[in-house]
């Protein structure tokens, strides 16, 4: 079946790919979905600050209403904050227009479920299913939904984020805080969390702007430049950049270089497991090894799932996980709720620096480093299932493999390192990612892989 | 769901339709997106004013519309769930290009549609509408990339609206009125604001009630009786019922007496105007009580087709004081050119006021006469032929005859109109005079030339075909 969910909700270009036709009918057939287990759903809607999210927002609201679901409009909002209201105000569904960090001619469509995690595949597909099988049921008249506005969202959030932290010590510390938004919907909470937490904040981008004229959205190093002077330059005690929708956040340290999302992770994942004296963390094969280095020093244990931060969530609700996140940036804190949050991992780090006591680039020196190298290799889409057949075969005869792990691709562990071979799920490439130790060993691995999956191509 | 959209929901002053049978929020999305290309390109504007009334399918609608229109690059201020008055007053206060509301005014609830007005309030003439219309028949709309698509601005209907009525009217008394907003979009703004302006108001049907289920949406006086009841058993001083969106208003005196709208408008003209010079305007179905009581006063009445558009864009071009339509609309242009009815009962309290006269006396004041309005069974194909050529007919053997709306010929003792039903297949007579006998005499005289006139074309049918 043509699917419409990739694996971040519904995305395209505005008024092409995506446009209101399409979201009044996805609005039409989830509410279809919706009304086949609840008598009269609730649906909390809201958007980041693109131009075009009034116009999907207000399609996707009618549909929803014209199948007899109850609409709550929460306004604009990061996507954590929608999905914090979804589980706190028990919302049947959560609807956010955003297409996160793509660039701004982009927007989306993402759900949650009722408890604010990301809409699992089964619930995705069975909507495509009603979507493309035309099988809205649209109600009568008088079963049409209501229409409500609800401006709480953010304060609710915020609350929620200064009750899971240690707010007294962090405020004794004024930190310096560069604040990043990206002019994305972190605008609306970053600041105020920043400021209600004691901090000297200097904003950047703040100003919410569907253009997006500060900066791209990914927050990527070449995307981070300004924040990273910035920084440097005002002695500040570290940096924050989040993307479009504020899932995800990146960090700069005091002398303004730029920390990887496994760093970051390994820094929060270290801290939880250190205080709570172990427990599950889970985390996408494609994390650095770094993150299990700090989680077993500190008795804990890693569970890797595929790539996609649902799939994490979902792993971590059923372990019982203390922790989990990915190398982007995304962290998820599981006693606040289930998904990637940028707020929360922002006042997690400042929690982090007001109980060490020590400037953050310390804190990620202890963290272990390798050298990781990430290419793509063009491949058809139609060859990706036989390539990755013939290499599982060819990978029997390889005596230096000491182990072989299928979650998600083909990822093998070698001496000092490991490749993953993995089909990208949307665009028609291969991707292979290897990690050492030294740069050196890390090229090397790279060589032959990219060799191997080269000639197999070939060989097609 | 992509069944073709059907050319009738589009009338000559606005759209209705029965819910997801004739319209829906994938039609309204269409309106949407023809609507901002008409704003666009033949209006040469930016920002279309939009609310809703308080019927349960009018969200999904709205925002179906509103999606259509900013695909379009088109802005919207979006009023939200609303009286009539309150997004018109908004709309014109924002000046915004175009002003629309979503409504099917007094139908019952099944139905709903869309009303247009320009942004000074006056109504959308027939042929713009049916170039919106169109639009949406051709599927002939214009896209805008990702960077021009339109905003929505929320706005607040109800604290600038309120604070204009309460700026513009004191009362001296403390004056009781029955309040029947028939649970419909009136239940928004008018308990409130009476209430702020010092009145004892005793509601009837005065809590949302989006099915419409006490009573229907039409203030005919069949569905007034508890309004009717209410008025005598509290001895108000006068009682009000709106319509489904509150753009008619009904009066209803102290001892329970339901007033036309001739009597209503009589009574303001008389009372309620500062100046006893320039024009009221009235529809050709409006009594001659009209012209008789207030001509002499000072004021030269003149007549006009019938349609609420007609009125608000008379009344601009003449200057009016006051516009009177038979089916309740009402305009006072010295507060809107658009047909607001909460403006009706406050004019008229406002009278009470200051008169010292109890109502029922205003109303006899003036003579009533007996009226008859009768309808002739005339196939849609051939009824405005028969119309046109009573038009001729009628025109060569009476001078006086007023062939602007239908044909009303003017006697002394009485008057009689002949109009073909917009809407059904059907010939409407309309009769006033002195006495019953007259009446009876000009209805059926009448009555006689129509019916000759429809067997005329219909033999003449019969011959073309053979």
């Amino acid at each position: 079946m043509t699917r419409l969910f990739g694996t971040n909700g519904i995305r395209g270009v505005v008024n092409k790919d995506m446009n209101s036709t399409l979201a009044l009918q996805i609005g039409q057939a989830w509410g279809t979905y919706l009304k086949k287990t609840i008598l009269r759903p609730k649906c909390a809607i809201g958007t980041d600050a693109r131009l075009s999210n009034h116009m999907l927002k207000s399609a996707v609201t009618a549909g929803l209403l014209s199948t007899g679901c109850d609409v709550i409009d929460i306004g604009l909002v990061p996507t954590p904050t929608l999905q914090y209201a979804v589980k706190e105000k028990r919302f049947d569904t959560g609807v956010i227009i955003t297409a996160s960090h793509n660039p701004p001619q982009f927007n989306g469509i993402k759900g949650t479920a009722h408890d604010g995690t990301e809409l699992t595949k089964d619930v995705e597909e069975a909507i495509e299913k009603i979507y493309f099988s035309q099988q809205a049921v649209l109600s009568e008249w008088k079963d049409v939904g209501s229409y409500s506005t609800w401006d709480g969202a953010i304060e609710l959030y915020i609350n929620g984020i200064l009750s899971h932290i240690d707010i007294t010590s962090i405020k004794k510390q004024q930190f310096h805080v560069v604040l990043d938004c990206g002019n994305g919907a972190g605008s609306f909470v970053a600041p105020i969390l920043l400021k209600k937490l004691g901090c000297i904040v200097t904003e950047l981008n703040c100003e919410p702007d569907g253009t997006f004229p500060g900066r791209h959205s990914e927050p990527i190093p070449e995307n981070l430049t300004m924040l990273m002077k910035v920084v440097s330059e005002n002695g500040a005690s570290f940096g924050v950049g989040l993307d479009g929708d504020a899932d995800r956040a990146i960090f700069i340290d005091e002398h303004g270089s730029y920390i990887w999302g496994d760093k970051s992770l390994s820094l929060v994942g270290k801290y939880i497991t250190k205080k709570k004296k172990g427990g599950v963390t889970v985390t996408p094969v494609t994390t650095s090894t770094c993150f299990e280095d700090v989680i077993r020093q500190n008795k804990g244990s890693v569970i890797y799932t595929k790539v996609g931060s649902p799939i994490v969530a979902r792993a971590m609700k059923e372990n019982n996980a203390v922790f989990g996140g990915e190398e982007n940036g995304g962290l998820i804190f599981p006693e606040f709720q289930y998904c990637r949050d940028s707020a929360m991992s922002l006042a997690k780090i400042l929690e982090i620096l007001a109980t060490e006591k020590r400037p953050l680039s310390e804190l990620i020196m202890e963290i272990p480093s390798y050298e990781i190298l990430k290419t793509k290799i063009a491949c058809p889409n139609e060859k990706k299932e036989q390539i990755m057949n013939l290499l599982v075969e060819e990978m029997k005869t390889h005596n230096e493999i000491s182990d072989i792990d299928r979650t998600d691709g083909l990822k093998l562990y070698m001496k000092n390192g490991w490749v993953l071979m993995r089909p990208s799920g949307t665009e028609p490439i291969f991707r292979v990612y290897v990690e050492a130790k030294e740069k050196r060993r890390v090229e090397q691995i790279t060589i032959f892989y990219k060799n191997l999956v080269e000639s197999i191509i070939q060989r097609l | 769901m992509n069944q073709p959209i059907s050319k009738h929901i589009f009338r000559a002053y606005d759209i209705r339709g029965l819910y997801n049978k004739d319209i829906s929020p994938d039609v309204f999305y269409k309106i949407g997106l023809a609507a901002g290309t008409y704003v666009k390109h033949s209006m040469h504007g930016t920002q279309i004013s939009v609310g809703s009334d308080i019927r349960q399918s009018s969200q999904s609608l709205v925002h179906a519309f509103i999606a259509g229109v900013t695909a379009t690059g088109v802005h919207i201020y979006h009023t939200g769930t609303t009286s009539f008055g309150q997004t018109l007053f908004t709309g014109v206060a924002l000046h915004a290009d175009l002003i629309t509301f979503v409504t099917a005014s007094h139908l019952p609830p099944e139905w709903n549609g869309l009303k247009f007005y320009y942004g000074d309030g006056v109504g959308f003439p027939e042929e713009n509408l049916m170039a919106i219309r169109d639009l949406v028949l051709h599927d002939s709309f214009e896209l805008v990339p990702w960077n021009h698509i339109g905003q929505v601005t929320s706005v607040d209907a109800k604290s600038g609206y309120k604070h204009f009525f309460t700026s513009q009217f004191k009362f001296k008394k403390k004056l009781t009125i029955a309040l029947d907003c028939g649970g419909a979009s009136m239940t928004l703004s008018a308990p409130e604001i009476f209430t702020a302006l010092g009145f004892q108001v005793i509601p009837v049907y005065c809590d949302p009630d989006p099915t419409f289920s006490k009573r229907p949406s039409d203030p005919k006086p069949k569905n007034l009786t508890t309004l009717v009841q209410t008025v005598k058993k509290n001895n108000s001083d006068l009682g009000v019922a709106f319509d489904g969106d509150g753009d008619r208003a009904v009066i209803v005196d102290n001892i329970g007496q339901i007033l036309t709208a001739d009597q209503t408008g009589i009574i303001l003209g008389k009372y309620g105007l500062k100046k006893k010079k320039g024009t009221i305007i009235v529809n050709v179905e409006c009594s001659k009580s009209v012209k008789e009581q207030l001509e002499p006063l000072g004021y030269s009445v003149k007549q006009i087709p019938v349609g609420h558009t007609f009125l608000t864009l008379e009344a601009k071009q003449t200057h009016a004081l006051l516009g009177i339509e038979s089916s309740g609309h009402f305009i006072i242009p010295e507060y809107f050119l658009f047909d607001d009815a909460l403006v009706i009962p406050l004019k008229i309290a406002q009278i009470l006021d200051r008169v010292k006269k109890p109502l029922h006396d205003l109303v006899m004041e003036s003579p009533s006469y007996p009226t008859k309005k009768e309808e002739i069974e005339c196939a849609d194909n051939i009824k405005f032929e028969v119309i046109q050529q009573l038009k001729q007919k009628l025109s060569k053997e009476y001078t006086q005859a007023n062939t602007m709306d239908g044909v009303r010929v003017d006697f002394e003792e009485g008057w009689v109109l002949i109009r073909a039903s917009n809407t059904s297949p059907i010939i409407r007579l309309t009769t006033e005079a002195d006495t019953t006998t007259i009446l009876q005499d000009l209805s059926s005289q009448f009555m006689k030339i129509t019916q000759e006139i429809i067997q005329q074309i219909k033999t003449k049918l019969r011959k073309d075909v053979k």
